[in-house]
């Protein structure tokens, strides 16, 4: 008896086998997973500038393969995107090892396309010939600042043609800064400017180009003063800019350290307004909290408009509501708008070029004209520079904004503007 | 006149910075590098309590000092215990557990700007034609408490005394019955609410970040080693050396060498006198 009860136990187990073997035999083939194209985005991700361009890219990368993906020669293809920490923003960390993040992504996480970083200009500038060894098309979304990095690119075309920026400069975040202070000048009768900046490429060349250019336009500057990145206290530099009796004082640090500068102006009521291009803190809309308040008045450049609410085209509004729907806060920082139309872009030349090859993309990219967040998205053919403009139909719009009753109001480009610049109370109009 | 009062301010700052791994040192030779962490943990223990459970600010700061201390005297009672007179791995242990605290912390999102702690007294005042919010007055006086609360401390208590004892001679210290461990730990506890008493009260004029955590390390370090390692003293002297050298760097020369000042004054007091200002450390061999 218990022999048959095994027999049949064991035979029962043998149809079980055979029956699932056949039904997965059966069952029709899932169909292969079409391989994904890699983003290998080098990121600083401690840090604003880091952490929301890897938003932005993924906010458009999730809209994109929602959508279906890339058309590469009809075959649709998803977006991957593998992020690695560069920490090249952080004070002390070499830039070597920004980009040994860089190979790693390119070799291990095998990336089809470098978008994002290197984020400090040092390290993105010494990266252009890890993208010339590997041949691999970048775009660079945040970050990087430096005139530099595109002149490199037109000097040497051949050698740096991988390489493509999709943000602003500081070249032409000067002319805008100029213009702005044309009208502050226009409207309040300022004529006395104080400049203070961080010890870093973009800003060290920004502030230099400033103090060459602002004597011609009318205006006196009264000191240059570069800080090291991590100061934490700006007490004695602030007085110096009181003694000065400056009227506007030029900001120009992307380390968050900046917001305590700003509560310090405050606290002394230095009688100068702050005008920060780039300004790490005041780009963020914690700002108001961060600083309790006392940061009012502070104008910062976002670089691209988009990163704070305006309608200078119809993507701007759609873009700052998908942020803050997916991440509960709006668009951060300059980074931003920029990072979140990489992968569009990026797609955009993949579909024109039917193909993943540097070549083919890169003559794809450089014939780019995509209207996006922040206007027409082109590149300079030579220099892979997006070409910026104060026109949305024309070109990419910058953005300035600045804190009025806890809000980031867009005070420049005219385009893009939704306020006007005012003054705190213990700064006097000069007129 | 601006120059004597923000010279004064970021002295007594430095002071603060410095006084626990002093103090931490001068007892038990231990070289806490954890120090920065340790203050940087007082900041986001703080701002959380203060911010995320709702508790009242200035129970919150208590609170946030009083576990640095006790985190503080748990860290020598469980890992450095087990390397104390070993000199180079007291150093890395001390380093690594300040490493894996302050990368937590950035690992587990605090990071950016924003945040903060509120100022104990908001408002300004003229001092001398000079103005200066109160939360920085406020810390000269802290400061100032402290150094002369630690000189009753170490000169008028039991506790202190045997912590003089054992920074004086720790055999001596041993066979009059001192527990040395047991000091240690005090010191270590006592080092870390330092720590953590020169956080709540500087980070309030600007924001939590990891990377002060570094910063504070390295200064805690500089007037350390400037003013003679192991001499409260020293340190307070060197702290306000390095103080007004870093005003008037900024104010005469360039800003951009104020942080260059205190990594300066560490190359040239052991180039010139190793021992520092007033350590007694190698003061023989230098003699010789």
């Amino acid at each position: 008896m218990e022999r048959k009860t095994a027999r049949a136990t064991f035979t029962g187990a043998i149809v079980l086998l055979v029956v699932l073997f056949v039904s997965a035999g059966c069952a029709p083939a899932a169909a292969p997973a079409a391989e994904p194209i890699v983003i290998g985005a080098p990121l600083s991700t401690g840090f604003v500038y880091g952490w929301d361009a890897e938003r932005g890219i993924k906010l458009a990368v999730d809209e994109i393969n929602a959508a279906g993906g890339v058309n590469v020669g009809g075959t649709k293809r998803p977006f991957k995107v593998e992020v690695l920490d560069t920490r090249d923003l952080e004070p002390s960390v070499p830039v070597s090892d920004a980009l040994l993040t860089v190979e790693k992504l390119i070799l291990e996480k095998k990336a089809d396309f470098i978008m994002g970083g290197p984020v400090r200009s040092e390290a993105a500038l010494a990266a252009l010939d890890l993208l010339t060894k590997h041949k691999k098309v970048s775009i660079l979304t945040t970050g990087a600042l430096t005139p530099s990095y595109h002149k490199k690119i037109n000097d040497e075309y051949d050698k740096y043609k991988y390489a493509f920026r999709i943000s602003g400069e500081s070249g032409w975040m000067v002319k805008e800064m100029l213009d702005v202070l044309d009208q502050i000048k226009a409207d309040y009768g300022f004529t006395k400017i104080y400049i203070m900046i961080q010890d870093v490429a973009h800003a060290r060349s920004g502030g230099d180009i400033l103090k060459a250019q602002l004597p011609t336009k009318g205006w006196t500057v009264l000191g240059l003063d570069v800080y090291p990145g991590g100061t934490t206290d700006f007490s004695t530099g602030l007085l110096k800019v009181k003694d000065s009796q400056a009227q506007v004082m030029i900001l120009w640090m992307d380390m968050p350290e900046s917001s305590i500068l700003l509560k310090q102006w405050y606290d002394l009521k230095v009688p100068a307004l702050p005008f920060g291009s780039i300004l790490n803190a005041a780009e963020q809309p914690g700002f108001w909290k961060a600083t309790e308040g006392k940061g009012e008045f502070v104008i910062a450049n976002l670089v691209n408009a988009g990163n704070a609410a305006t309608k200078v085209t119809d993507w701007a509004p759609k873009f700052f509501d998908a942020y803050k729907a997916k991440y509960g806060i709006e668009p951060e920082a300059y980074g931003t708008a920029s990072s979140y139309m990489g992968p569009y872009v990026l797609k955009d030349a993949i579909e024109r070029a039917k193909a993943l090859a540097p070549d083919a993309v890169i003559t794809a990219l450089e014939q780019t004209s995509l209207m996006g967040v922040y206007g027409k998205i082109s590149f300079n053919p030579k220099s892979h520079q997006v070409v910026p403009s104060y026109e949305p139909a024309q070109g990419a719009v910058g953005s300035m904004i600045q804190w009025q009753a806890g809000n980031r109001v867009t005070i420049f480009p005219p385009k893009a503007a939704t306020g006007k610049i005012l003054l705190p109370s213990w700064v006097k109009p000069a007129k | 006149m601006d120059i004597l009062i923000y010279g004064l301010i970021n002295s007594v700052a430095l002071v603060l910075m410095a006084i626990g791994f002093s103090l931490v040192y001068g007892v038990s030779r231990l070289p806490n590098f954890a120090h920065g962490a340790l203050y940087i943990t007082t900041g986001f223990v703080a701002w959380t309590f203060y911010n995320t459970l709702g508790l009242h600010y200035a129970l919150a700061i208590v609170l946030a000092v009083v576990t640095t201390a006790v985190l503080g005297a748990a860290l020598y009672r469980l890992i450095l215990i087990r390397v104390r007179g070993m000199p180079i791995s007291e150093i890395i242990a001390s380093y690594a557990i300040g490493l894996a605290i302050l990368e937590g912390f950035r690992y587990f999102g605090f990071k950016g700007s924003t945040y903060i702690l509120p100022v104990f007294v908001s408002g300004t005042l003229d001092l001398f034609g000079v103005t200066v919010d109160y939360q920085r007055l406020v810390m000269v006086a802290i400061g100032a408490a402290l150094v002369v609360g630690l000189y009753f401390f170490t000169h008028h208590t039991r506790i202190g005394l045997g912590m003089t004892a054992i920074a004086q001679d720790e055999r001596a210290a041993l066979m009059l019955g001192i527990n040395s461990d047991r000091t240690a730990v005090i010191a270590l506890a006592l080092g870390s609410a330092l720590a953590g008493l020169a956080a709540v009260t500087l980070l309030p004029l600007g924001n939590i970040t990891v990377t002060t955590g570094y910063d504070v390390l390295i200064f805690a370090l500089a007037v350390c080693v400037v003013g003679g390692l192991g001499s409260w003293v020293g340190s307070i002297l060197a702290a306000f050396v390095i103080g007004f050298a870093q005003i008037l760097t900024v104010a005469y020369l360039k800003p951009h060498y104020s942080m260059v000042v205190a990594l300066g004054a560490i190359l040239i007091v052991l180039i010139v006198k190793p021992s520092g200002l007033l350590g007694k450390q190698k003061e023989l061999e230098e003699r010789v």
